[in-house]
């Protein structure tokens, strides 16, 4: 007698969120990505297909970063002091989106032009990050986000004690937000509320309920993940999103990514152990839940979406 | 079924006797709820409810122990999800040599040796897997098994096993593996070695099938190999045999699972597959190619997977950068709750203010809950400061204390001889007004 | 090295000598000088300031002061230390207002309708007739009065301490062998010999009173009843307080000074001080000396009892949190040092844990938690938010830590309900103009709890405050602004205030009463999820301590600090361990059935897991953050 497998049946889905409009949406992109609209716990195919598979971002930098990890200088090499070249070679290596992180030495008008010229150079759609300080987000975001309006970017990063600029230029300029909170289930439902009662549709959100890398709380961002989706199949409407997550960026600010003297032999080789620790950081994420992973380096991005395309069949 | 605290109080005497050693009938039930505890510590509950409650509590998965020189447990899950309780048996890393490799023990003896080190755990593979090819299988076993102490898995058919078992007796191995062509074989050598047996099959149904005749032969202890080509493959099949196992109470499939991810063909591939493995339910994971760095990832994995969720949010205690400070910066001190560093490190940070954040391990308790307990007091703050060695980090030997805890401050000063013991706002909003203002 | 500190003020002239180092706190302590360190030393009120007039110190803190207080000289006693010479000003002592009343539902207590004084006090009075002793009846005083005993009353054996044997002899002769004897003969079956308390020359009438006291040690508030144990009348009620708040506002700063070289003697005479005056105070008004009081029983939290009893306490913050005892044997007034009369008995009621006291085991009695059919939540918000879950067949506890915030403390312009406190605010939807009611009517002074819930209400309801409670700065109203402590929203401008300076509600304010509410509310959740029992599904909310008086049920439920039940199904009971201890003092029953209680009540540690943690941070939200628990905040906010 064949076995009977049991199939969870839940009344919830997490919504469909489209990023980037192309010109007869309103925009200048070549492709739109959707991300979310599952309805089972991630890639049980068994029980409904997975209507939309995560995808990657590559994370870009408005100007050449001094902090990062000499292993991704090396790869990324002259296209790192021009966002627009650093653009073309991570839609090389496969981004599916990018992300374009401004910095605080940006001005308004250094942004708008850093924004303008990545949009320019790559058809990708585009989220866009605040170098990370209240009031220097907003006062680089809102120009962007006019200038870009019809676009559908992605404006990051909202959080509780800082939300309000960031929505409201996105309701104006047709934009989504990506909303930040510290690991927690109960904080990132909370952010969803607060930012959805200032009007903003649920289907323009992102939620990132942030993570730690392999090693660093991994493990809480990830069964932060999983409760959350697991809410939003149960009904919760204020968990229904899809969600971004930021591998790259938490990896190589681990000691063992970043760096490559000092370290215990126990570690092995650097550059083999750097890309482990992004992949398999990244892949623990997708596994519980992640729709949108924010990666750095092109041999994580190239392992990552092999085993996307893994898992979108069964 | 699982019944609440409330539900099994109603089948217990209700006397609270406090024989079992909790101060009344309901407190123990909630322990028991929480299977935190044994029903035979009490001595008054009757056959009735013994019989109700022990249904509750049988373990879904087998408990499967792999022995030589040390132990390698799996099995004895309750959960699909971590933070639905924990997971238990952390999945045993093995590496797999083979009868043909050359030099097998130093091999396995440079494996065997690897140590490494994570927030003060030593980590190292548990075991190995030998497989029987075209090489001596029993020198094989031998020259690995002079080389470590610990279980092994053997890799054969019927006919080339014996000669592995022989010399490896008195352990108790797992034997790789029974399908539907050799299991009787397969089964009878398992049962007279008592060893473990892995079962092989294309489908769930061929599982059920061979594992329920094999336990006929006597064979208790068996682990499941699922097949799958692809990530998507496994997960499926994993999950389905846990949710049987867990959901249905299905026992044809209540064993551990066993995962070679070496499968994959690549070593690149290798790791990816192993990752998943390791998140997503297997019990033994056997890697075909050993590097240091790929150990080290999948041993954090593990130990970061199967951590207690249930224990509250913890930072790991230390010196935090916050905005690249240089020995100028000002140092601040806090506890390692979550929600409290982020609170501190999040309003400095978000100011651009540069600093070095002292977390000190207060057992993952808030600033005024840790004072209250006596985890957050003068000795343990003067501890981190020295532990992490603040001094070599900052020019001036000077500490921020969080306001709630001024009354710390003296006892500080004799612990800290030398350091300028600053207090702090009591609020992480105002730390910003206060670092611009009184910290110069 | 010694400095010579001389300390200066009205009625003050005191100089000590202390070593470098020494906290000029300790040194006024040593030199007679009386501070008050209602925070216990640490920084945080801001009462102990003190000014510099000359000399060499050095302030680890000046959180509490201004910048021109600090160039005036001023520094705070407890956070400033001694370096050399130093001449010290004390300014008059700001004293505690004093302006408890007499419990106001005092006149209302009534005596349990089945009261019986000969069936259920443990307490005897009995006329002896004694034959005197003659040539021919060589019997003993002591005998013949154990004699005479047995035959008149209900006891089995009968013990005396030495100093009560001390007195029967003159006792007997001076009543020319008549007297009135007062025993604690305990309950039936308690297998205590019953205890000779005193013997009193002449008879008495029957019904003439018969005295015992009941008290409630709260950790601010000490209460204390006079009871007739004849008739079970209430003569007396009276209530001060707990003059420890001089060494630590909560129980926590109390255990730690407690700790400290000398530190539980000077507790322990503290509350004793505290007791023995409102006895004193009490026994006046019925004209009785206190030595005409023969039994007290005490309720109190488990710090409190120990303190009293001068029993270390430090194993009670320390994890795993242990109380040294939970139900003390029978006492006597003279060991404890209560000054009713020094053979009567001190019954001090068990407790659960360490953080669920008499106080509660008290409460619950009186509440009627443990006989209740139904499922019913008891509550008493204080600095500690005790709460019971229970009924007839079971009961579990928990206690969680709200901080001082509804008592008014740790917030800027927070204040106890006293005169001048804004008790009641209401905002207009539209041009978020306040409008306040304030106690006594004059100009005010800051706002108390009942103040805090109803403004934090009002201002989350008209979009002052996002569910978050962030100050919606876009707002076009001046009243929201840029503060001191981060964003704020102005109650009352400066001309209309006592100080003449604006009274707001500011960032850190409005967080540490949602964290307050969050952690009572997170007490209920915990209690509901660890038994299975639905809170929305619970009878009645029973709300003891003084809290539940004055708030107003509406705004509570407003901010998610009570669960969204209906407000008939909410019943505010006032100090309901003073009435606990008040019907244990009457009658052994109730004084059983509290022990049951005791033994019955589950307490769950909250710190043990998450559990707690989870129900925290969804309950840090205005109401909560999974709306649905509170669908008549709900339906309001639609309205808005």
């Amino acid at each position: 007698m064949p076995i009977e497998i049991p199939k969870d049946k839940w009344p919830g889905s997490v919504r469909k969120v489209t990023l980037g409009a192309t010109a007869a949406e309103g925009g200048t992109r070549a492709k739109t990505v959707t991300v979310g609209g599952q309805t089972t716990m991630p890639y049980l195919q068994f029980e409904a297909p997975t209507p939309n598979p995560p995808v990657v971002a590559i994370e870009i930098k408005s100007r050449k970063p001094a902090d990062w990890s000499l292993l991704l200088a090396e790869t990324w090499g002259e296209a790192m002091a021009d966002a627009a070249q650093w653009a073309k070679k991570a839609e090389e290596a496969g981004a599916d989106l990018l992300v374009l992180a401004l910095t605080l030495e940006d001005t308004p008008e250094s942004a708008v032009k850093a924004v303008k010229s990545v949009l320019a150079a790559s058809g990708l759609p585009l989220i866009v990050w605040g170098p990370g300080q209240a009031e220097k987000d907003n006062e680089l975001l809102v120009p962007v986000a006019e200038a870009t309006k019809g676009e559908k970017l992605v404006l990051g990063i909202c959080e509780d004690k800082n939300y309000r600029t960031i929505v409201a230029t996105a309701l104006a300029n047709g934009h989504l937000v990506q909303a930040r909170t510290p690991m927690d289930v109960n904080l990132s439902k909370q952010l969803n509320i607060l930012i959805t009662d200032m009007g903003l549709p649920a289907d323009r959100i992102l939620m990132d309920p942030t993570t730690g890398a392999l090693g660093y709380g991994m493990e809480y961002g990830y069964s932060v993940m999983e409760r959350l989706r697991m809410a939003a199949l149960q009904g919760d409407t204020m968990t229904q999103l899809p969600m971004i997550v930021t591998p790259g960026f938490e990896a190589w600010k681990a000691k063992e990514a970043k760096v490559g003297e000092g370290v215990p032999q126990a570690w092995g080789d650097w550059l083999a152990r750097a890309i482990h620790w992004e992949t398999i950081t990244a892949i623990a994420l997708i596994e519980s839940g992640a729709d949108i992973v924010v990666l750095r380096h092109p041999e994580s991005v190239k392992r990552v979406k092999e085993a996307i395309g893994e898992l979108m069949t069964a | 079924m699982a019944l609440s605290g409330i539900q099994i109080y109603k089948l217990l005497p209700q006397t609270n006797c406090k024989e079992c050693g909790f101060p009344t009938c309901l407190a123990f039930a909630m322990k028991l709820a929480a299977k935190q505890v044994e029903l035979a510590a009490c001595p008054y509950v009757s056959e009735e409810s013994k019989k109700q409650l022990a249904e509750s509590a049988a373990p879904p998965i087998r408990l499967v122990t792999l022995k030589a020189g040390t132990e390698v447990k799996a099995g004895n899950e309750v959960v699909m999800f971590r933070h639905e309780k924990t997971f238990y048996n952390k999945p045993g890393l093995f590496v797999r040599v083979r009868a043909s490799d050359g030099d097998i023990a130093a091999k396995v003896a440079t494996i065997d040796k690897y140590t490494v080190n994570y927030v003060g755990m030593d980590f190292s593979v548990d075991g190995f897997a030998v497989e029987a090819d075209s090489g001596d299988f029993a020198a094989a076993v031998k020259a690995v098994r002079s080389a470590t102490k610990r279980p092994l898995i053997l890799i054969g058919d019927p006919a080339a096993l014996p000669a592995g078992l022989e010399a490896c007796s008195g352990e108790t191995p797992l034997l790789y593996a029974a399908d539907s062509s050799n299991w009787e074989a397969m089964a009878d050598l398992a049962a007279k070695h008592k060893a473990a047996l892995a079962v092989k099959g294309e489908s769930l149904d061929e599982l059920a099938d061979l594992t329920q005749k094999i336990q006929t032969k006597g064979v208790e202890d068996m682990v499941l190999d699922l097949g799958g080509k692809t990530m998507g493959e496994w997960l499926m099949r994993s999950t389905q045999v846990r949710r049987l196992a867990l959901k249905s109470n299905f026992r044809p499939l209540g064993y551990p699972v066993i995962a070679f991810p070496g499968k994959a063909g690549d070593p690149s591939k290798e790791s990816v597959y192993a990752a998943q493995a390791i998140a997503k339910y297997a019990g033994f994971v056997v890697l075909d190619s050993f590097t240091p760095e790929l150990a080290y990832a999948l041993l954090v994995l593990r130990e970061n997977i199967y951590t207690d969720p249930q224990k509250p949010i913890q930072v790991q205690p230390g010196v935090y950068e916050i905005n690249n400070p240089t020995a100028d910066a000002p140092a601040l001190v806090t506890t390692n709750f979550s929600i409290t560093y982020f609170a501190v490190a999040n309003e400095v940070e978000g100011a651009g203010l540069p600093a070095w954040l002292v977390v000190t391990d207060a057992d993952g308790m808030s600033v005024l809950t840790a004072w209250a307990a006596g985890k957050f007091d003068a000795e343990r703050i003067a501890k981190a400061v020295k532990e992490f060695d603040l001094a070599s980090k900052v020019n001036k030997k000077r500490i921020v204390l969080p306001g709630h805890v001024a009354v710390l401050s003296g006892e500080l000063e004799e612990e800290l001889a030398g350091w300028e013991i600053r207090v702090g706002p009591r609020e992480a909003v105002d730390l910003p007004a206060f670092m611009k203002q009184a910290l110069n | 090295m010694e400095h010579s500190v001389t300390f200066t003020g009205e009625n003050i002239n005191a100089t000590i000598a202390v070593p470098t180092g020494a906290l000029l706190s300790d040194a006024a302590r040593q030199a007679g000088v009386e501070i008050g360190q209602p925070c216990g030393g640490q920084g945080r009120c801001g009462r102990c300031a003190v000014q510099i007039q000359g000399g060499k110190v050095r302030r680890r803190s000046t959180l509490r002061l201004s910048p021109q207080a600090i160039q005036d000289g001023y520094g705070l006693a407890c956070q400033t230390v001694v370096e050399g010479d130093a001449t010290i000003y004390v300014p008059p002592q700001e004293k505690i207002e004093r302006t408890l009343t007499t419990d106001r539902v005092a006149a209302e207590i009534s005596v349990p309708p089945d009261y019986d004084y000969d069936a259920v006090q443990t307490i005897r009075r009995l006329n002896l007739r004694l034959k005197p002793p003659s040539m021919d009846d060589q019997t003993d005083d002591w005998s013949r009065l154990q004699t005479a005993l047995r035959l008149n009353g209900p006891f089995e054996s009968i013990t005396a301490s030495l100093p009560a044997l001390r007195k029967i002899g003159n006792s007997l002769r001076e009543g020319n062998w008549e007297v009135t004897a007062v025993l604690d003969h305990d309950w039936p079956n308690s297998g205590r010999p019953a205890r000779l308390i005193g013997l009193w020359p002449g008879l008495t009438q029957d019904r003439a009173p018969l005295w015992g006291i009941a008290v409630d040690i709260g950790t601010t508030t000490v209460s204390l009843w006079l009871v007739d144990l004849i008739s079970g009348q209430v003569k007396a009620q009276v209530a001060e307080y707990n003059s420890q708040i001089a060494r630590g506002e909560d129980v926590i700063s109390r255990i730690i000074y407690a700790s400290k070289e000398g530190g539980g003697q000077e507790m322990q005479r503290r509350v004793l001080d505290t007791i023995n005056a409102l006895l004193e105070t009490a026994c006046k008004r019925v004209q009785i000396t206190p030595q005409e009081v023969v039994k007290a029983t005490i309720a109190g939290n488990s710090t409190m009892i120990h303190l009293l009893l001068g029993i270390p306490a430090s194993s009670i913050r320390l994890s795993p949190f242990i109380t040294a005892i939970n139900h003390p044997p029978a006492l006597i007034a003279s060991e404890v040092g209560l000054h009713i009369h020094p053979e009567g008995s001190v019954d001090c009621l068990p407790g659960v844990a360490s953080y669920v006291g008499a106080d509660i085991t008290a409460g619950v009695l009186s509440s009627g938690l443990d006989f209740a059919e139904k499922v019913n939540l008891f509550l008493d918000v204080g600095t500690n938010g005790e709460m019971v879950l229970g009924n007839h067949e079971w009961l579990v506890t928990c206690a969680c830590s709200a901080g001082p915030a509804f008592e008014g403390a740790g917030v800027v312009n927070g204040m106890r309900a006293t005169t001048g406190a804004i008790e009641e605010v209401w905002i207009h939807s539209q041009t978020y103009e306040p409008d306040y009611r304030v106690i006594g009517g004059g100009k005010p002074k800051g706002i108390c709890g009942s103040g805090l819930i109803s403004l934090l209400a009002e201002a989350f309801l008209t979009g002052i405050l996002d569910k978050a409670g962030n100050v919606n700065l876009t707002l076009p109203t001046p009243r929201v602004r840029e503060g001191a402590h981060g964003a704020e929203y102005v109650v009352a401008w400066g001309a209309e205030t006592e100080s003449g300076e604006d009274i707001v509600l500011s960032r850190v304010d409005i967080d540490n009463l949602l964290r307050a509410k969050a952690a009572i509310y997170a007490g209920f959740t915990v209690l509901a999820e660890q038994t299975g029992f639905p809170l929305e599904n619970v009878a009645k909310v029973c709300v003891g301590g003084s809290f539940g008086k004055y708030i107003n049920v509406e705004k509570a439920v407003q901010i998610g600090l009570l669960p969204d039940l209906k407000w008939e199904q909410f019943e505010f009971l006032g100090n309901t361990a003073i009435k606990g201890a008040y019907l244990a003092l009457l009658d052994w029953r109730k004084r059983q059935q509290i022990a049951d209680i005791a033994n019955r009540m589950t307490y769950i540690e909250l710190s043990a897991d998450n559990t707690f943690y989870e129900a925290f941070t969804s309950a840090l939200f205005l109401p909560h953050t999974d709306l649905s628990r509170f669908p008549s905040v709900q339906a309001a906010l639609a309205k808005e």
